[in-house]
């Protein structure tokens, strides 16, 4: 007989499922359930019936009614039929509907608690995708390469949080992020068209969940110290080689220097500016929902001093998130504000040491640290030295600072027109404010009076800017997705805008009393500055994916991108992909190996992906001011302007067309898991500022070109497997990522651009031309050591000598191009700062209440040019030297180091491939080890759960580099390609030592 | 929001919205002047100081900035950084005085502005030939503002055109500049500038009755300026190289040198860039904070004592270029035995330092580098009359000279190789550190005797080829329509 069965449908915690389906079986009776996760459904026969639960995400449940009025169930998740979801551009897919080639990283994975960024945990964690630090500064960001360095311009992926655009994610609370997904090929990529080239980086913060009101607090507390110095002489040490390199020269020894055995160690330099430096870091978040509404907010400190005496690194996290529903309609939106502060240290003071780091290294051990009597307090150098500055004093003396506001806003409003047709308003607003401050107390670093000081500086100075940068965008998109049998359907359109305007303005001046540091107290040296900068980018995007059984998928994408960056008739550009995917798994004859192989899908993708990360404004011939001269019997200033630069009109879109295969794997249930990818990414008319000759006068900064093509080859893997035995828990992950890359066209053919100068004036040591990678070492090569006149004499061309420079205990260096001289024309290829391959490995476990965590990271045959040896192991100029100089040769002592000689006639210290080093490294990335306090314990206390950890980061590093640390940390973003042409070149100069980090945390959640 | 991808920018003026007014046209001279006083670029910064003056026998360069050290020692070639930026800085002043010969005409000012903007730019323009064709020999000769690609290419013409243009430019500046300037505009081109430099290429080419000519202008047989110019020799010889001595009447022109505009002497071109010079920081000695790059040779030091003044003393010349361990010889307020010689050679350089303060204070020089004195015009005219075989013509143009170094007016009778000898002799000594030895040496032809007698440090590795400079690797890089000169 008729009845009418009710029930309520939950999830495995007892919350209403709203929207299952809920079927009488073997016939189309059925309904779903409401919001509250109850139904009511008449069935003709209460006896006989079978019920059918069935809601995309959950496994489905039969249920016999069996004369019952009330019928409930409870739906456990179905994670291997549905698998995750991936955030792609402008949506989400099931990763079974995935053409493209996207990694994911979920919040799960990024143990981030040692890491001040979220990029740094990421590091060998994703296939296809090499992240360098940017320097172990508190603070600092990382280069990320998706993919290879496709372009001489800006390498950098595009990232997106929340929908909103940002330069970089250095500033985000890594515990704020849910998930990360990285879109590296065409297909996933292309729906961001000209700025994807680079691949794109996905961010999505946390929100709330429904039916879930919880409270999560965090902190921990830790200590960082130097991992590895360099190892410099000690003052008796240091005057005995010098004695020796003057005396070789016929040179008077330095006054300094006359007795060695009295000096002692002297000043240990580096000593004097490292130290443990502590970090401590707090996070709290609140979230939660109802039915129609989530929210998330979350607040975090992060406080990190440098083990660079005075570097200081804070930052304030505030976010909120929150999503509403009504009908129809759905709006929400993410606030993220950020307030970060950092005390750098002082970049040089116009000497030869470079920054504290550099200066560190070089400066000689026998000159003391302070001066009491001397202005500003500090000793310095003296005499007839290298003019390097007292690191201390630098450290103390010069302040910069710099306060940094940022906002990034996106709210969005969503609503349903017709069935599976939705329309989507989205509105992202980010504003930086920038406040730089840099003051200079007047110093004169010489001897213990402050005489014969090397450096001075009468006046105190201060250097302030402001800058702000406001980006906007709005988008409107429409998205449709239907099933109709086993043909199912989702497309796309959208038209979007955005805008992005700089403006900095800046002013200095000189002579503020003591300690003031306000411009109005100076008095002289007055300078104003300014500018500003605006670009827009206009944008209309389309995409349709088609997948038929769950079998067979396939990715149309396209994007016509406008950009104000290029002249009228090249603005815009044309971005199309095409992807295939094909799940094997699900096809019937394969159902039979199912037992082994749980999933198995191939996918291939092509399309064409645009970059136009150039300056503003090159396509019009501009004046320059500020090209000033002197005029009058007073002499005043002339103030000049001219055009100093050739306009490019007809400059159009670098392109990077991409071709990727790849597989996904699962073995076993899904307990192993497999990922292979290989692509091709070839940039072409690749935006170059192609140096032009220096007769046009104008060839400071060259016209951008479209000129050049370069590929990168290569196959990435990833690799998981997750296993449980009783109490024990293992997953063991793994990365793998070979790439090659080449340039293979360039500028006029034989264009050569140089780049990565390793020392205060050595010479380039990189060489980007075609036939090459990016940034290859291009290196005068030595061919050991002249043991006698002779062997110097023998070194000869049509009977000249080819070192005519050259005595017993010289290089001999090659000369490559046999013209009988030595010059930086006998430069031949000595290797890539490419690695072979990058690669991360580790291991997660769980044992009842512990837990342990291991990453290992590394890169394989890429070669570092160390700069600190170039000027070390000179012992051509009077600064401090390596160890090594204590081996070298002498008549009676024949080695494989060259002599000690001032002025260095031989130039054995140029640039050369003497100082290329392997730098390969396997690092243990991070160690963590935690306890989770037992339920029982927590339930009377109405803690939910309770977690100790200790934390170690950068705990040893297998290396054969002789640096500070072969993950170079070298990054100009202001420099030609991103700072790519350095990519390998350490420079001393510019460096921050990495740190070993040891934390102490715990995480509650109530 | 089409109208948004029009962006222009808001910091700088459109070309097509410049060269209408005179301030247009001051501006763009004032930026082709500047170049002479880039700190990397230009002949007269310190790079261009180091590079003229460290080749030659009298001038010892350490191993501090290699580039220098090599070229000092001639072991430099085409990659060696500093002449390709000398050469880089001779065509950014030819690009922008082309811009201002090619603009003017097209501008709606009177035709005397016209006349005195184009003057002012050839004469910069053939300046920078001139200094080129000293320095490179053969070169590309440019003489149009590039439209397309294809005309950044350009070809070398020989040396003997690159000399011929910048005659031409010269001569042409001469018919159109002016013999003076009120004094708010003293520090641009003048007629007697054209005239000299003019008269100064004929020399360089030989070309004697040329030359005649152009000294004629200048200066009676006697020695005293020709009207309408009123040049003459300072007093003492050191009033031209103290910062109270800019634009005096011995200077026909100079470059313009002061601590204006930014705080920053290596800021490159832009408001922060100081306009004074960090030379005198670089060559001055460590004891007062200076960097010590540099060294007279002992050689000068020998020759200043081969005569002496009237009186018994040194030659003046002497005690205001170098300073040496001499009873109560002072430098920079200090005893001169509080000074340490370091390299082994028995001197320093007080020319164009500011020694007679307590250090180098800030490391900005405004000391103005006079590019041609009236002293370089009186001894090249009598060095014209005397290769003309007229020595006995010479002789008061010479005295002039001695006499303002106190030295006993010239014995008569000398023949032509005699005269010749003692205008060797003493421009060696008044022109030190004046970007003249050298190529006074090399167009004697004296250069590789000179060298290899002196006691430069890599005297030895002198060779021919090292009489001009190889064209840049950076333009043989870039330039596929340039060869390398013959012998580099």
């Amino acid at each position: 007989q008729a009845i009418t069965v009710k029930g309520k449908i939950t999830d495995a915690s007892g919350t209403g499922l709203p929207g299952v389906t809920v079927l009488l079986k073997g016939t189309s009776v059925g309904t779903a359930t409401d919001v509250g996760g109850n139904y009511a459904l008449a069935v003709p026969n209460a006896a006989t019936g079978v019920l059918l639960f069935s809601f995309v995400g959950y496994k489905a449940q039969e249920a016999a009614i069996g004369g019952r009025s009330t019928v409930g169930a409870s739906l456990a998740p179905d994670t291997e039929a549905l698998g995750e979801v991936v955030v792609v551009g402008y949506g989400t897919q099931r990763r079974q509907d995935v053409t493209g080639a996207i990694a994911s990283v979920k919040a799960e994975d990024l143990r981030t608690q040692g890491s001040n960024t979220v990029q740094k945990s990421l590091q060998g964690r994703v296939a296809g995708v090499q992240i360098e630090s940017a320097g172990g500064d508190p603070g600092s960001g990382v280069r990320i390469l998706v993919r290879g360095a496709g372009s001489l311009n800006n390498n950098n992926p595009l990232y997106i949080v929340d929908g909103v655009q940002v330069d970089n994610i250095n500033n985000l609370n890594p515990t704020d992020i849910a998930s990360l997904d990285i879109l590296k090929d065409a297909s996933a990529a292309a729906i961001y068209g000209s700025r994807a080239a680079n691949g794109v980086v996905l961010i999505t913060t946390k929100g709330g969940k429904k039916g879930e009101n919880r409270i999560d607090v965090g902190g921990y507390v830790g200590a960082q110290q130097i991992a590895h110095k360099i190892k410099v002489l000690n003052a008796s040490e240091w005057a005995g080689v010098s004695n020796a390199a003057h005396d070789n020269a016929g040179l008077p020894r330095l006054d300094i220097a006359k007795s060695p055995e009295t000096l002692g160690a002297g000043t240990d330099w580096q000593k004097e500016i490292y130290r443990v430096a502590p970090m401590q870091n707090y996070t709290a978040a609140a979230s939660g929902g109802g039915d129609n509404f989530t929210y998330s907010l979350s607040g975090a400190y992060l406080d990190q001093q440098g083990i660079v005496k005075q570097t200081d690194y804070n930052r304030w996290n505030l976010r909120l998130k929150t999503d509403f529903t009504k009908g129809r309609f759905r709006v929400g939106e993410t606030v993220i504000l950020t307030k970060e502060y950092w005390r750098g240290m002082a970049g040089g003071w116009g000497g030869q040491g470079g920054n504290p780091v550099g200066s560190a290294l070089k400066m000689i051990p026998v000159f003391g640290v302070y001066a009491p009597d001397a202005v500003g307090g500090y000793g310095g150098a003296y005499g007839p030295v290298v003019n390097v500055a007292n690191p201390v004093a630098q450290l103390n003396l010069e302040s910069p600072e710099t306060n940094s506001n940022a906002a990034i806003i996106n709210a969005f409003a969503e609503v349903s027109l017709f069935k599976g047709l939705k329309y989507r308003f989205n509105v992202g607003y980010t504003n930086t404010f920038g406040a730089y401050n840099d003051y200079t107390a007047p110093y004169a670093l010489g001897d213990a009076k402050g005489q014969n000081a090397l450096f001075n500086n009468a006046d105190a100075d201060l250097f302030q800017n402001r800058s702000q940068m406001n980006y906007f965008l709005q988008e409107h998109t429409l998205n449709y997705s239907t099933v109709v049998g086993k043909h199912s359907i989702n497309a796309l359109a959208g038209y979007t805008y955005q805008n992005t305007k700089y403006e900095i303005l800046s002013g200095s001046k000189s002579g503020m009393p003591t300690g003031i540091q306000q411009l109005d107290a100076g008095i002289t040296n007055i300078a104003s500055g300014g500018n500003a900068y605006q670009s827009a980018l206009l944008s209309y995007l389309g995409r349709l994916v088609y997948s038929y059984d769950d079998r067979y998928v396939i990715t149309g994408t396209f994007r016509r991108d406008g950009s104000s960056r290029f002249g009228p008739a090249y603005k815009y550009g044309n971005f199309p992909s095409i992807a295939l995917a094909w799940n094997v798994a699900n096809e019937q004859f394969f159902k039979s190996a199912l037992g082994v192989v749980s999933n198995f899908k191939l996918r291939g993708s092509y399309g064409i992906l645009g970059n136009q990360e150039i300056n503003d404004y090159r396509y019009i011939p501009l004046i320059a001011s500020n090209t000033n001269y002197v005029i009058g019997q007073d002499q005043h200033l002339w103030s000049g302007a001219i055009q100093t630069t050739f306009a490019t009109p007809n400059i159009k879109w670098e392109t990077s067309k991409t071709f990727d295969v790849g597989t996904d794997l699962g073995f076993f249930d899904n307990k192993l898991n497999l990922t292979l990818d290989y692509f091709v990414r070839r940039n072409s008319d690749v935006l170059l500022q192609v140096p032009i000759p220096l007769t046009t006068g104008a060839s400071g900064s060259p016209p951008y070109v479209n000129a050049g093509q370069i590929t990168n080859k290569g196959i990435e893997a990833g690799l998981a497997y997750n296993h449980k035995v009783g109490d024990f828990t293992y997953q063991v992950t793994g990365t793998f990522t070979a790439i090659n890359n080449n340039v293979d066209f360039l500028g006029t053919g034989t264009q050569q651009i140089f780049g990565g100068q390793p020392t205060h004036h050595g010479a380039s040591a990189t060489v980007t031309q075609a036939g090459g990678p990016i940034g290859a070492f291009y290196l005068i090569k030595t061919d050991g050591i002249f043991n006698s006149q002779d062997e110097v004499n023998a070194h000869s061309r049509d009977g000249k000598l080819i070192q005519p420079s050259a005595k017993p205990g010289d290089v001999r260096f090659v000369d490559a191009n046999g013209d009988g001289q030595i010059d930086q024309n006998d430069r031949q290829y000595c290797g890539s700062p490419t690695p072979n391959f990058t690669y991360g490995f580790g291991t997660n476990m769980g044992w009842k209440n512990f837990d342990l965590s291991l990453f290992f990271q590394g890169t394989q045959g890429n070669k570092i040019y160390n700069g600190a040896r170039e000027d070390l192991e000179g012992m051509n100029l009077e600064f401090n030297y390596s160890p090594a100089t204590l081996n070298a040769w002498t008549p009676d002592n024949h080695t494989n180091f060259p002599r000690a000689v001032i002025n260095d006639p031989n130039l054995n210290s140029q640039t050369s491939d003497r100082f290329l080093e392997n730098g390969s490294y396997l690092r243990l990335r991070t160690l963590q080890l935690g306890y989770t306090l037992s339920k029982n314990l927590l339930t009377s206390a109405k803690i939910s759960a309770c977690r100790f950890y200790v934390s170690f980061d950068n705990l040893f590093t297998i290396t054969q580099y002789t640096g500070f640390n072969p993950d170079l940390g070298r990054y100009n973003a202001g420099s030609p390609g991103g700072g790519i042409l350095d990519r390998g070149v350490d420079f001393p100069h510019v460096a921050y030592p990495l740190a070993r980090n040891s934390l102490l945390g715990v995480q509650v959640s109530f | 929001c089409t109208k948004n991808l029009d962006q222009v920018s808001p910091n700088s003026v459109v070309q097509t919205n410049f060269w209408k007014t005179d301030a247009d046209f001051m501006s763009g001279l004032a930026a082709t002047y500047k170049v002479f006083h880039d700190v990397n670029n230009g002949y007269f910064g310190v790079r261009g100081i180091e590079t003229t003056n460290g080749r030659g026998d009298d001038f010892f360069i350490r191993n501090d900035v290699k580039d220098l050290y090599q070229l000092s020692t001639f072991t430099n070639n085409a990659t060696t950084g500093t002449p390709g930026s000398l050469f880089t800085g001779f065509y950014t002043a030819i690009f922008r005085a082309n811009q201002i010969i090619e603009n003017a005409p097209l501008s709606a000012l009177p035709d005397a502005s016209k006349k005195q903007y184009i003057a002012e730019a050839q004469f910069l323009r053939g300046l920078n030939y001139y200094y080129l064709a000293m320095n490179f020999g053969s070169v590309p000769i440019i003489t149009k503002v590039p439209v397309e690609r294809a005309d950044y290419f350009a070809s070398q013409s020989p040396e003997t055109a690159v000399w011929a243009q910048a005659v031409s430019d010269l001569q042409a500046a001469a018919a159109g500049l002016p013999v003076a300037y009120s004094a708010n505009m003293v520090g641009r081109a003048t007629k007697g500038a054209a005239i000299g430099f003019l008269g100064k290429a004929y020399v360089y080419q030989k070309n004697w009755a040329e030359a005649e000519k152009a000294f004629k202008q200048l200066a009676l047989p006697s020695g005293v300026a020709q009207s309408p110019y009123a040049y003459d020799l300072m007093p003492n010889f050191e009033d031209n190289f103290v910062k109270t001595g800019d634009n005096n009447a011995e200077s026909l022109f100079e470059i313009q040198n002061q601590n204006v505009g930014g705080s920053q002497p290596w800021a490159g071109e832009n408001a922060n860039e100081s306009l004074g010079v960090t030379t005198a920081q670089e060559f001055a000695p460590t004891e007062v904070a200076g960097w010590f790059e540099v060294s007279p040779t002992d050689k000068v030091f020998n020759e200043f004592q081969k005569e002496k003044a009237v009186g018994g003393d040194l030659d003046p010349r002497m005690y205001a270029t170098l300073v040496w361990d001499y009873p109560g010889a002072t430098y920079y307020n200090r005893p001169f035995t509080d000074f340490k010689l370091v390299f082994g050679y028995k001197s320093m350089v007080r020319k164009y330092q500011n020694w007679r303060e307590a250090n180098e204070g800030i490391y900005i020089s405004e000391i103005n580098e006079k590019a041609l004195r009236y002293a370089d015009i009186l001894l090249l005219y009598a060095e014209t009359l005397t290769m003309q075989g007229r020595p006995a013509e010479a002789y008061p143009l010479v005295n002039r000279v001695r006499a303002r170094a106190k030295l006993a007016a010239l014995a008569t009778g000398l023949g032509a190789p005699q005269m010749l000898a003692e205008l060797q002799h003493q421009r060696m000594l008044e022109f030190f550190r004046e970007g003249q030895r050298f190529y006074d040496l090399k167009r004697w032809g004296l250069l590789a005797q000179e060298i290899k007698n002196s006691d430069k440090v890599g005297r030895e590795f002198f060779t021919a080829k090292n009489a001009y400079f190889p064209i840049p690797q950076g333009e043989l890089n870039t330039n596929p329509n340039i060869k390398q000169n013959a012998d580099w």
